[in-house]
């Protein structure tokens, strides 16, 4: 009885702390771990789509073969989406949510606020 | 039953299986097509096997074009020979910014500070050069044979239709290349094809008395009587030599591309920054890695410039168009580790820097250093890069770094 106690405990103990890290420790550590890989990996995709797109417009009105060749260029270099989008699912694998990866990504765009707010901090004495 | 239980729960399973997965795994599967992916534009980009790019050469020609090569006959009134500059410890360059041509001494460093005839351009590799389809020559072009109308300095009665024999009559006619500003030559000084003609047949001359061997061979070899030996003949001999001494060989690059053949994880991010997002193709493409087209980088000048006061029109000078101001001909990338300084005035050191310029020429230069024309001209290369907007990509350090790990894939 007693035996069937403890392993019973055992158990259950073993299903809560995996439960705890599973839910609650994988998240923070990937955080921890990806934050600033994610940021970065973000901005790569989002420049790398922009200039995408802004070839692809120089396509529709130039059709040349340089601006074609830039175009592929770009597509090519789309494959750092693709990183991006790897180590967005890794994290949400880790038990990252939708939200809080959009919450790291908005700090990636806010990234020079800090200069903004630096600026206004040297110069309202003077306002 | 409690749904919402279950659903956490098997919410709970799944991750927990991945995330074992991902620990054992220790990455997510990366795309099992990337480096077909990127042969592919490698190839779409035009590169080629290096042994498409060669064009078969007289061997017993070429033997007797390294002995002109290396003789300073070729030179009317200096002590130079093409050697002198095109040397095998710079990857075929001389290893220093501006070329010091007829009067320098020594090689490197020690070149640079010997009272030589300053050529306000840096010298450029032979790699390549003569291969199929190569046919745009110098930094400014002023060979070009690419469109129908044929351009070189000889007008339209051009030595050759092989535009590598024709610009190797170019550098035993340019003072201060090999051709020394002696009073005579200063006397005499005009830009013409005839004038050039006259120094070409004394320097063919010359070459009888003082090589007769060469040129007898060279006369043998070209099935013609040794009165018969022009110019043409000796150039067509030296072209020989450059063909089949500095013609592409197979690099781990092509061996990747065409072989199937391995590059680490760095040389990999750095071609793929290459054909990719640096979008460095767009002009360093083809088998030579150069669209053989004029760009214009903002590069810092130094030197005093092919047009003085530290300017250099470059393309303009040839065409005397002004959209051609401040382009230059997109340089072979070839064994450009070896090469160094880049650009056309050799104003930058290292190959990393040579990449940051190309997207952030800003980082090269100090204005607030610049004298003010400097600073004005400086201003006007900006402007004519502003193609830039388009052809080049931004690139953080780490991928600059991958970016010239790459470039080292291109020696051989």
């Amino acid at each position: 009885m007693k035996r069937s106690l403890l392993i019973g405990n055992i158990i259950v103990i073993f299903l809560v702390v995996s439960y705890g890290t599973v839910d609650y420790g994988a998240p923070v550590l990937a955080t921890h771990l990806w934050r600033e890989d994610y940021k970065n990996l973000m901005f790569k995709c989002d420049q790398v789509m922009r200039e995408h797109y802004i070839a692809k417009r120089a396509v529709e009105l130039s059709p040349t073969s340089e601006t074609v060749k830039n175009l592929e260029a770009t597509e090519v270099g789309l494959l750092d989406c693709h990183e991006y989008d790897k180590l967005r699912k890794r994290m949400l694998i880790w038990g990252l949510t939708g939200p809080q990866l959009s919450l790291i990504g908005l700090e990636a765009l806010e990234e020079k606020k800090y200069e903004l707010r630096r600026f206004v901090e040297t110069h309202e004495i003077r306002y | 039953m409690n749904f919402g239980g279950l659903s956490r729960l098997t919410r709970f399973a799944t991750r927990t299986c991945l995330l074992v997965a991902l620990l054992l795994t220790g990455q997510a599967p990366a795309l099992a097509s990337f480096e077909d992916i990127l042969r592919k534009a490698v190839r779409a980009n035009g590169f080629t096997p290096a042994e498409e790019t060669h064009v078969p050469v007289n061997p017993e020609l070429a033997a007797q074009g390294k002995l002109l090569f290396e003789s300073t006959h070729l030179s009317l009134n200096g002590n130079i020979s093409c050697q002198s500059c095109h040397l095998d410890e710079f990857g075929s360059a001389d290893g220093i910014p501006n070329a010091v041509a007829v009067g320098g001494q020594g090689k490197g460093a020690v070149r640079a500070m010997s009272n030589g005839g300053i050529l306000p351009r840096n010298t450029l590799s032979f790699w390549g050069r003569g291969g199929v389809g190569f046919s745009v020559f110098f930094w400014d072009g002023k060979v070009d044979f690419s469109g129908k109308r044929k351009i070189s300095q000889f007008g339209d009665a051009f030595p050759s239709d092989d535009p590598l024999i024709t610009a190797v009559h170019l550098p035993p006619v340019e003072i201060r290349e090999m051709l020394a500003e002696d009073h005579i030559v200063l006397s005499n000084k005009q830009e013409s094809p005839k004038a050039a003609e006259n120094i070409l047949k004394v320097v063919t001359a010359r070459l009888k008395q003082n090589e007769p061997e060469t040129v007898n061979e060279i006369a043998r070899l070209q099935s013609i009587s040794l009165e018969s030996v022009s110019f043409v003949h000796i150039a067509t001999s030296l072209a020989s030599f450059i063909r089949d001494k500095f013609r592409l060989k197979e690099t781990r690059f092509h061996r990747f591309v065409f072989k199937g053949a391995e590059l680490t994880a760095r040389e990999l991010h750095g071609a793929r920054l290459f054909y990719g997002k640096g979008k460095c193709s767009n002009c360093h493409s083809g088998p030579y890695l150069t669209d053989s087209k004029f760009h214009a980088v903002p590069f810092p000048q130094i030197g005093f410039g092919k047009n003085g006061f530290g300017i250099d029109y470059g393309r303009y000078n040839v065409t005397h168009n002004p959209d051609d101001l401040y382009k230059f001909r997109t340089p072979p990338l070839f064994n450009v580790e070896k090469t160094a300084p880049y650009g056309h005035s050799g104003s930058v050191a290292t190959m990393r820097e040579a990449v940051v310029f190309h997207f952030g020429p800003l980082r090269g230069i100090d204005p607030t250093r610049m004298r003010p024309l400097d600073r004005h001209e400086y201003f006007k290369r900006l402007a004519a890069s502003a193609e830039a907007r388009i052809l080049t990509g931004f690139l953080d350090d780490e991928e600059v770094d991958s970016l010239v790990v790459f470039l080292r894939t291109l020696a051989f």
